[in-house]
This record gives C-alpha cells, sequence and structure tokens, in this order.
C-alpha cells in the first residue's frame, strides 16, 4: 500500500508538512496575530435581540496581559497551576483564556451547563485553584468549591465590554425579566475588577518570566472529556499541540479561508475543543473576526448576528446545520456573503451537506477529529476534491491508518479501527496512566472509531466501536441506518441503537422527530428495506419529541441506550414492535 | 412617581380636559413606543414578510376589516340600545377610533407569552402602523356615516391621516436607527415595549382618579364595548385564521395582533382632533377603558393559547 495517498489530493497551496513555524508556546503565536490585525475587530459578541460588543485585537491583547498579571501577581498562582473557566460564548472568554496562557497557567475548560456533580469531579481531577465563573452560574458553587482546591473565584457578566447603557439593560432584563442572575453566595472578584487589579500589578519584565520553560511540550490546556462514554478525563494538550493543529488546520483549508478577511459565526461553545482550536485559535491567528454568539439554542437566537454581519464562514455540527436548513428566515434570506462551512463532531449527514449547498450555493466540507488530538485530523479539502460522507484526508504532517483487533493494519476499502499519529496527539490522560496506555500506544492514538479508506486516501468513519451493533452476528452501523432514516421526507432528527433481544441478541431500534406531515412507521421501514440489508432494518421506530444532545449538539445515543433499557425494566410488557 | 402623583391630584382639580402637561407626556409615550415598533425590524424582515405574505394579508384584513366591524356591532347592537342617549354619539365615536387604528405594541409582548409567531408580530404591527394614515381614516369614513354624528363632530379625514403621519413617522426614524447601530435599535426596542405596558400605570394615577366620578357614571354599556371589542376580535380572528388553515402559532398571532389595537395612538388621534370639543372627555372614555382592560383580557386569552397543546404543534413546519 502505499504510503500516504492522500497526499496527492492536497490542492496546490496546501504543504504536505506542517511544524511550529517557530511559535515555542501559544502567547508567541497569539502575540503575532495581536501585532498583525492590532487595529481589526478581533471579537464580537452577538445576543439574540442583536445587541452587541466588540473588541479588537489590541484590546484582546492588553486585557489579557492584565488578566495573566492578575492571576500571577495578584492572587499569586505559580506556573503549571491550574484554572478552570465556565462560560458560555462572551467577550470576556477570549480575555481569560488567552490570559491563562500568557500567565504559564493551565487552562481547564468546563462546560457551564453542568451540575454540581459534574462540576466537582472536574475541578476536583484536575486540582484547578483559581474559577472564572459566568455569573449566570455561580449559585452552584457553594457546595462545589468546599470539595475542591479552588481558592479564587472570578465572575463574569455576560454583558463585559458592551457599551455602557446596552450592559446596564442587558444586566436589568437578566435580573428582573430573565431572573437569571442567582445570589452568589461565595467569596468572588469580580472579572473587570480582576482586570483593573491586573493592570496596576504588572510589570513587563516580571511578565515575560510568567513563561520561562513553557515550550512546545508543557501543559496547555487539560481538556476534559468521556462525558459521552465514560468517567470524564482530562486530556493534556500541549501548548505544541494547540500551536501545531491551528496552523495544521488553516494550512490544510489553504484558499478557502483568507488571511484578515473572514467573518466567522462562532455559534458552538469554545469550551469544546473543535470551537476552541478552529474558531478561537485558528481564525483568530488568521486575522477573522469572530462573531461569538452565547446561545445557538432555539436556532432563531443566531438570526440578527446572520442580520447584521457579513457571516463569510460557519463551523458546526451536523445538529446546527440541520436546524438553521429547517428555520424559515434562514431560508428565505440565506447567508449571501458565506464563503464556506465546516463540519465536525458528529457525521454529516448526505441529506443536510447537499441542501445546505443548494440554498447557500457554498461548500460545505466535514471532517473529523478528537478532543485528544486537539482536534483536527482529517478535513475533506475546501478548494480541491472533497468527498461527501467521507471525513476527507489526513491534514499535513498526520498519519492515519486503520486496523484491525489483531493490532494489523487493513486493506483500502475495509474497515478497521482509526488511528492516527502527528504532532497534534494528547500528551495523555491527567493522572490516567492505565487508561493513557489504552489510547496512546507508540505514538498512535486510538481513537475508537470504526472507519475505512478508500484508495485515494480518503476515510470514512463507518461508527464508534461501542455503538456497533451486533445482530445475529452481523455488524450493523448505526450511522448507515441513521442516514437512510433521515432521508425520509418528515424526518428531522434519528438517532439508532442496539437493544438486546433475545433472538438476534441485538436488535436494531430507531428513535425519530418528526415534522408534519409526519412519516408512519411502515414508510420509514419500506424505506430502509429498499436500502438497506434486512438485518439492519430497524425493528422498532420509536416517535420522539427530541433526542438527547451533547452541549455541541451531539446526539448521545448512549443516553438512548439507557433509557430504552430503563423503559424495559419498568415495564415487562414492552412492545415488541410488531 | 410621587412627584408625578401629586401633579395628577392637582390635575384632577383642575378643569377635566387634557391639559399640556399630560399631551406632552402622551407624545413622549407614543414617541418612544413608535420608535421602538421601528426598532424592532430590519429591511430583511419587510423582504421576507412579503415573500410569505399570507400572514400579513391576513392580518391586515382582520385588523381592518374585522376590528371595525365588531366594534360597530357592539355599538348598535349594545351601546346604542341599552344606553341612556345623551352624549352616547360621543362615547360611540370613540370606540370607532378605538376600533380603526393599527395593532399596539403590546401585541408582540403577548404573541411572545403565546408562543406565537414573534417575527410575524412585529411585521404585521408595523403594517398596520403604516397603513394606518389611509386605512383609519378609511374606516372611519365608512362607519361614521351611519352613527349620524352632528356637524360639530365632522371628521376631516385629510386632517386625521396627516395626524396619523404626523404619529408614525418615528416608526421609520427607529428603522433607520436599527440601520445604524443594532445596539441603539435593540435597547429602543425595549424601551418601546416597556413604555406600551407603563402606559397603563399612566392611565391609572392621570386619567382614572380625574375622571373617577365620569367612570362611576358611565353605564355599563361602555364597559361592554370596551372590553368586548378586544375580546370579540381576538375571539373572530382566531377562527378566521384557524379557518384558512394557517399554523396555530400564526393563528394565535394574528389573533392578538387583532384584539390588541394601539390605545396611545388612538388617545393621541383624538385629543389632535377633538381637544376644542366640549365632549372630548366622552370620546376619551371607550379608549381609556378599553387600555386599561386590553392587558387583562390578553393575559386571559394567552393563558387560554398556552393550554393548547404545544408540543404537538411545534412538529408542524411553519410555511406561512
Amino acid at each position: 500500500m502505499t504510503e500516504r495517498p492522500w497526499l496527492a489530493h492536497y490542492p496546490k497551496e496546501v504543504p504536505q508538512s506542517v511544524d511550529n513555524a517557530g511559535f515555542e508556546n501559544l502567547p508567541q503565536l497569539l502575540a503575532k496575530a495581536a501585532g498583525t490585525y492590532a487595529k481589526q475587530t478581533a471579537f464580537t459578541q452577538v445576543m439574540p435581540n442583536g445587541m452587541n460588543g466588540s473588541l479588537t485585537f489590541a484590546q484582546v491583547d492588553q486585557h489579557s496581559d492584565s488578566f495573566a498579571a492578575y492571576l500571577r501577581e495578584v492572587i499569586g498562582l505559580k506556573q503549571g497551576d491550574r484554572v478552570a473557566v465556565q462560560m458560555p460564548n462572551c467577550l470576556a472568554y477570549p480575555i481569560v483564556a488567552f490570559g491563562v496562557f500568557k500567565a504559564g497557567l493551565v487552562l481547564v475548560n468546563t462546560n457551564p451547563l453542568y451540575t454540581g456533580p459534574e462540576m466537582t469531579h472536574q475541578f476536583a481531577d484536575s486540582g484547578a485553584v483559581a474559577l472564572i465563573v459566568s455569573d449566570m452560574f455561580a449559585d452552584r458553587l457553594a457546595d462545589v468549591l468546599p470539595k475542591t482546591q479552588i481558592k479564587t473565584v472570578v465572575t463574569v457578566k455576560i454583558s463585559e465590554f458592551f457599551p455602557p447603557i446596552v450592559a446596564g439593560v442587558i444586566r436589568l432584563v437578566q435580573r428582573y425579566w430573565n431572573r437569571s442572575l442567582p445570589k452568589i453566595t461565595v467569596e468572588h472578584t469580580w472579572f473587570q475588577s480582576a482586570l483593573a487589579q491586573g493592570k496596576k500589578a504588572r510589570d513587563a519584565s516580571r511578565a515575560s518570566s510568567y513563561l520561562t520553560g513553557v515550550g512546545n511540550h508543557s501543559i496547555a490546556a487539560l481538556q476534559y472529556t468521556g462525558g459521552t462514554t465514560g468517567v470524564s478525563k482530562g486530556a493534556m494538550l500541549s501548548h505544541g499541540n494547540l500551536v501545531i493543529n491551528t496552523l495544521q488546520m488553516i494550512a490544510h483549508s489553504g484558499e478557502g479561508m483568507r488571511a484578515g478577511k473572514e467573518i466567522v459565526l462562532t455559534a458552538l461553545p469554545l469550551y469544546h475543543i473543535f470551537a476552541f482550536t478552529v474558531n478561537l485559535l485558528g481564525f483568530y491567528h488568521n486575522g477573522a473576526r469572530n462573531i461569538l454568539v452565547p446561545s445557538p439554542r432555539p436556532p432563531s437566537n443566531l438570526r440578527r448576528a446572520f442580520d447584521n454581519y457579513k457571516i463569510t464562514w460557519l463551523s458546526g455540527v451536523n445538529t446546527l446545520f440541520n436546524a438553521l436548513l429547517n428555520e424559515r428566515w434562514f431560508q428565505d434570506s440565506p447567508p449571501k456573503h458565506l464563503h464556506a462551512s465546516a463540519a465536525g463532531g458528529m457525521a454529516l449527514q448526505a441529506s443536510v451537506a447537499e441542501r445546505w449547498r443548494e440554498l447557500t450555493g457554498t461548500p460545505i466540507v466535514e471532517g473529523f477529529g478528537l478532543t485528544e488530538s486537539s482536534p483536527v485530523i482529517t478535513f475533506n479539502p475546501l478548494t480541491g476534491l472533497a468527498k461527501d460522507g467521507t471525513i476527507g484526508i489526513p491534514v499535513p504532517s498526520t498519519d492515519v491508518k486503520c486496523f484491525d483487533e489483531h493490532g494489523n493494519e487493513v486493506a483500502v476499502g475495509e474497515a478497521g479501527e482509526l488511528i492516527a499519529r502527528g504532532p497534534q496527539m494528547m500528551l495523555g490522560y491527567w493522572q490516567r496512566d492505565e487508561e493513557t496506555k489504552n489510547t496512546l500506544k507508540d505514538g498512535w492514538l486510538h481513537t475508537g472509531d470504526i472507519a475505512q479508506m478508500d484508495s485515494d486516501g480518503y476515510f470514512t468513519i463507518v461508527d464508534r466501536k461501542k455503538d456497533m451493533i451486533l445482530v445475529s452476528g452481523f455488524n450493523v452501523y448505526p450511522n448507515e441506518v441513521e442516514e437512510q432514516i433521515a432521508a425520509v421526507a418528515g424526518v428531522l432528527e434519528v438517532g439508532v441503537i442496539g437493544v438486546p433481544d433475545e433472538k438476534s441478541g441485538e436488535r436494531v431500534q430507531a428513535y425519530v422527530v418528526t415534522t408534519l406531515p409526519a412519516p408512519t412507521k411502515e414508510q420509514i421501514v419500506a424505506y430502509c428495506r429498499e436500502n438497506l440489508a434486512a438485518y439492519k432494518i430497524p425493528q422498532d421506530v420509536m416517535f420522539v419529541d427530541e433526542l438527547p444532545k451533547s452541549p455541541i449538539g451531539k446526539i448521545l445515543r448512549r443516553k438512548l441506550r439507557d433509557q430504552a433499557v430503563a423503559s424495559r425494566t419498568n415495564s415487562d410488557n414492552t412492545s415488541k414492535g410488531a | 412617581m410621587n412627584a408625578l402623583r401629586i401633579f395628577a391630584e392637582e390635575a384632577a382639580n383642575q378643569a377635566t380636559v387634557v391639559n399640556e402637561f399630560e399631551q406632552l407626556l402622551l407624545r413622549i409615550f407614543i414617541l418612544i413606543i413608535m420608535f421602538g415598533l421601528g426598532a424592532g425590524l430590519t429591511p430583511k424582515d419587510f423582504s421576507l414578510a412579503l415573500r410569505r405574505p399570507w400572514g400579513l394579508v391576513i392580518g391586515w384584513l382582520t385588523q381592518f376589516g374585522i376590528m371595525p366591524l365588531v366594534t360597530y356591532i357592539l355599538i348598535v347592537t349594545v351601546l346604542f340600545p341599552f344606553s341612556s342617549p345623551e352624549g352616547i354619539v360621543l362615547v360611540a365615536l370613540g370606540a370607532l377610533i378605538m376600533g380603526s387604528v393599527p395593532a399596539g405594541t403590546t401585541s408582540n409582548l403577548f404573541t411572545y407569552f403565546s408562543k406565537g409567531n414573534l417575527a410575524l408580530s412585529v411585521t404585521m404591527t408595523v403594517n398596520s402602523t403604516l397603513w394606518a394614515f389611509i386605512m383609519t381614516p378609511a374606516v372611519m369614513f365608512i362607519y361614521s356615516n351611519f352613527l349620524g354624528l352632528d356637524e360639530s363632530l365632522s371628521i376631516d379625514f385629510a386632517e386625521l391621516a396627516l395626524v396619523i403621519v404626523g404619529l408614525i413617522i418615528p416608526v421609520g426614524l427607529g428603522m433607520l436607527l436599527r440601520k445604524l447601530s443594532s445596539n441603539i435599535g435593540a435597547v429602543l426596542e425595549l424601551m418601546g415595549g416597556v413604555f406600551g405596558l407603563l402606559f397603563i400605570p399612566f392611565l391609572i394615577i392621570i386619567w382614572v382618579p380625574r375622571n373617577w366620578q365620569l367612570l362611576l357614571t358611565t353605564e355599563w354599556p361602555t364597559y361592554a364595548v370596551a372590553i368586548g371589542m378586544g375580546l370579540a376580535g381576538m375571539t373572530v380572528a382566531y377562527y378566521i385564521a384557524m379557518a384558512l388553515k394557517v399554523h396555530p402559532s400564526n393563528a394565535r398571532t394574528i389573533s392578538l395582533e387583532t384584539g390588541i389595537n394601539n390605545g396611545p395612538l388612538a388617545i393621541a388621534v383624538i385629543i389632535a382632533v377633538y381637544i376644542d370639543n366640549p365632549g372630548v372627555d366622552q370620546i376619551l372614555l371607550v379608549p381609556a377603558l378599553y387600555s386599561l382592560f386590553i392587558v387583562l383580557i390578553s393575559t386571559a386569552v394567552t393563558l387560554v393559547f398556552r393550554r393548547a397543546n404545544l408540543a404537538a404543534e411545534q412538529k408542524i413546519p411553519n410555511l406561512l
């Protein structure tokens, strides 16, 4: 087999390999953009009603310097200390994240929707000593903090850096209308006060010492993952991982991503690795204007952002693209200036990709990655041959192979576990040697995803290893069944799982969210019968109002399985699905 | 607020005609409400609405067709037969003006609460407001003939149109401001909504104390008309929209839009046109009562709407 057959399909401007370009750590990467694009707008936060605030590259740079000084000088953190950050997309986010990097500390991104026990686990596991948290969620801290090592809490308002009157109105609405500002009972410092203290305490010569010894192999972030598969663990992403993956992603995008010109809509949460690397680091480095949306749900929240800004780029997951395609305002007036869109996080359904291209007239490509790989491993080329249904080809300096369960590489076209090697692979899991050994073997990251490669070097994800359904000894991949059901008219979303079955071991069960007129179970099964082998056809089709989803909108099959098992044990007379 | 109350008490002892300070306050109210209405819109909203115009067309028809008709029917079936004849024509004239003005901005708020189509609501309100300078005089022209108004009350329709144009100009300015700054636009939009609601306490503080005697002597048919026109307008419009098979959330929107009229605008129009008429208090009676009660009626209707099976409806494609 040819080594790296995909290289033949790199667009001509895409290099075959990428290194750290001399950036020894993230702050050096950030400084480059801040210097080049100083006066341009770096971030604009847009509320659902169109209220907005903005920061230039220079402002982000200065404020993050102050915040770094606050962390080091005022509260006395030491290099390598962990700082947890828990907030939705807002203008304070880049300042905090960049400040943490500039201070030589380790960022611990935390989902703001976490419950108390989840927060406790993540804070305690990471050993975070400081927490920067949105004031909307700070009411849970009284129970959480005593079980962690957190000593400093900085609270952030959603309206930070908005014009004063607008910020005041937002506060009033939050307090008296939405009642979303809980009473905070723990000791805390307001973000603006922290910035002011940091600015005062900052000393340029001492600031440069924060990063002494912080190089490519130093930990930059503990990015927690596994919430969808088991106990959450922190992937140790180094400065080098994140710097290089940013540069790999930009290089791989070629002319699809124009330096200094893009306006990217960041609807996915920045605490998630996809938006963190692609939008926050990648587009910032490329001089783009990031339009931050605090919450993309309901999708009408994105309307003013599309109305008021000439969005050229959109990164998202299948669920988001699908939701937009189903919005009337979006159908009637698709973004005129859109240049390209990138999908990741879950399989981009062919029907969604086709409708997206038809409506917007712009390319949408699917990529693949994991938290453990910072995250980008493969991407369809934006300017070259893009193959729908595939996750594309590996980004520069990355090797990908498919292995069978005996550790041998499988032939072209055959399915095996996708393993990947490259400078973006994590250092390991934080304080979990056993899991690290199982996942990183000889520098190869074992992804747990079943994939196959075609002769051009394009990979297709067949499914998650653990989602595979075994029906009478035959492998059924939920993705394949979902893809067919999603193509039935009237199907909005679908999740397919395997449930235990006396006769066949497991059987295929589909959960479907419909629009009206809704298709019947018979219509769905009939469609599957035309397109799928008999053993893959769902035996049960359940119609539900919604499907359980992860923070970025990934459909959670594990939760569906849990629900299915729970409902089974609850009633012995489960319908056998005729 | 306290100063306002003292002022109101003083005013209560003065002549009953609306004084200049109150007129000024009213103008400020209208200005902010209209600014806010325009600021809620982008030119894109208009082009979207024009692409799928059925909601707007149905709303337009119910606004200027059903609402005045319902009001007129209430006048001839309830107000005239059951009231003492003295001054009742003035009350009827006020009711008719109230029924002919465009939709009020509080409809947007109640649409939001009843899970209606907010975008449709805002465009409908703006649409009917912009049409008002033609349609309100036209509707008045049709129905005022039936009332048998004497010389002193005869309406100069060109003047009426001009008054309305003056009152709705800020809508356009609001749209312009929104285009210039979405921050100013969004703040104005919120303020417009708040002031639309503040109009109720404004009435209670300024108008009710001074007209206490008048309210006590007002006969029940006047109350019935003031309360009934909104309720009947909403009911009829809802069933018409449902009969035309629009999406239920749009039917709720059209219903609220139709029933909730712009009280402050009606009052401002009456003051502008009839300030010198000795019967102006009588003319203002229904618009003021309507403005007081419409919030209660809308709340009740919203609660009824919310009881509908909203989860089932969400699956219906929103194609109107």
